[in-house]
């Protein structure tokens, strides 16, 4: 009896440590990290129909209906130049230039990978919304508030953030080796108390 | 002591065989989930067009807040399926995702500039006869996805209005 019952505990205790612990790997997107640039990070096997069954799960999980490669390059970051995470309480001035696509967009998520509920309709900047600078760069002030800056992503309510780049239809340049792709940087300017 | 290690060693290898069962199942599960939510509102075969995506837009994780998206679940139980997409003046494109989540097709507005016209049939099933673009899905079912660049509300509105009469249903005989 006292044997069975021991059986019966450690089946429970193996499904629970491997559930939890696949779950922990498919929620964790920087697992992903497969190419990364200045903390901008990708998989050149998300949507593609050669992915591993880690990069299928991490990308159905945290990306789902995610294209190919060879249509949209997509890279994703939670850290600032520091390797700090991105957080709600501090303000980031991100930057760069023309990205090589025929369109793109860089948007913010919060932890739980869906759009910061805040009301403030600033979730993204895209190339053609962005207001740029004289020679074509650009700048984006990433907070909770606007400030009196000419582009604003909203991080109000978003908690531990993170960001993601799509660029439909990449040039040949880009699909081939996605390290020629001038990243936008991102700096983190301030952070109010409790947040340093 | 060696009952110890046995019971360890059992909890052991039923972790490792839970682990890569999640980890198999997961991409099934959670298209089976987005095809539940997205086919909740206008049925299996059938255009789903939302409202332009906000902070309210949780039926998918991670939505583009600057692009139309519409969707379709597709169930090729009782024949192939017949997908149209009208033109975009902007980037369009339509994609399958198999069951598994695999992107299995795409295509965008550049290679159909007249928009898209297309089949799709079960692996290894005939081609309807005439059919100029047929996709081979190697699921019965998965999720057809529309996406149109419309970063704007009245960007939005065009292409809300663009996609009212495009078509997933099944193919007519």
């Amino acid at each position: 009896m006292r044997s069975a019952f021991a059986v019966f505990a450690a089946v429970l205790v193996g499904i629970a440590a491997g559930f939890g612990s696949a779950w922990l790997v498919l929620d964790n997107g920087q697992l992903l990290s497969r190419t990364e640039y200045d903390y901008w990070f990708g998989n050149e096997k998300a949507g593609s129909t050669a992915a591993d069954p880690y990069t299928r799960g991490i990308i159905a999980k945290i990306g789902l209906l995610a294209l190919n490669r060879s249509e949209t390059i997509y890279f994703h970051r939670y850290k600032d130049q520091d390797g700090r995470q991105l957080r709600e309480g501090c303000v980031y001035e991100m930057s760069g230039g023309n990205l090589p696509a025929r369109w793109w967009s860089i948007t913010a998520y919060a932890g739980d990978d869906f759009l910061p509920v805040n009301g403030d309709g600033a979730y993204s900047v895209d190339a053609t919304q962005l207001q740029r600078d004289a020679d074509g760069r650009w700048r984006v002030r990433i907070a909770a508030t606007r400030g009196d800056a000419a582009n604003w992503i909203s991080t109000r309510h978003a908690g531990s953030f993170n960001l993601a780049l799509r660029m439909y239809n990449p040039d040949a340049g880009a699909r081939d080796d996605v390290s020629t792709i001038p990243y936008p940087t991102i700096t983190r300017l301030n952070c109010s108390e409790g947040h340093a | 002591m060696k009952r110890l290690i046995k019971y360890a060693v059992l909890a052991f290898a039923v972790a490792v065989v839970t682990h890569l069962a999640t980890v198999l199942a997961a991409p099934y599960v959670l298209m089976d989930v987005a095809m539940a939510r997205v086919s909740k509102a206008d049925g299996i075969n059938h255009w789903t067009h939302p409202p332009r995506t906000t902070e309210t837009s949780r039926k998918v994780v991670r939505p583009s807040p600057d692009l139309a998206y519409s969707a379709c679940v597709y169930d090729l139980d009782g024949g192939p399926v017949h997908v149209t997409a009208s033109a975009w003046d902007d980037y369009m494109s339509v994609s399958v995702f198999a069951h598994n989540s695999d992107n299995i097709f795409v295509i965008n507005d550049r290679q159909a500039p007249q928009g898209v016209d297309m089949i799709i049939v079960r692996k290894g099933e005939p081609h309807p006869p005439g059919a100029a673009l047929v996709v081979e899905s190697p699921s019965r079912r998965g999720i057809v996805l529309q996406r149109r660049v419309a970063p704007t509300q009245e960007r939005w509105e065009a292409a809300n209005a663009a996609r009212r009469h495009d078509i997933c249903e099944q193919l007519k005989s």
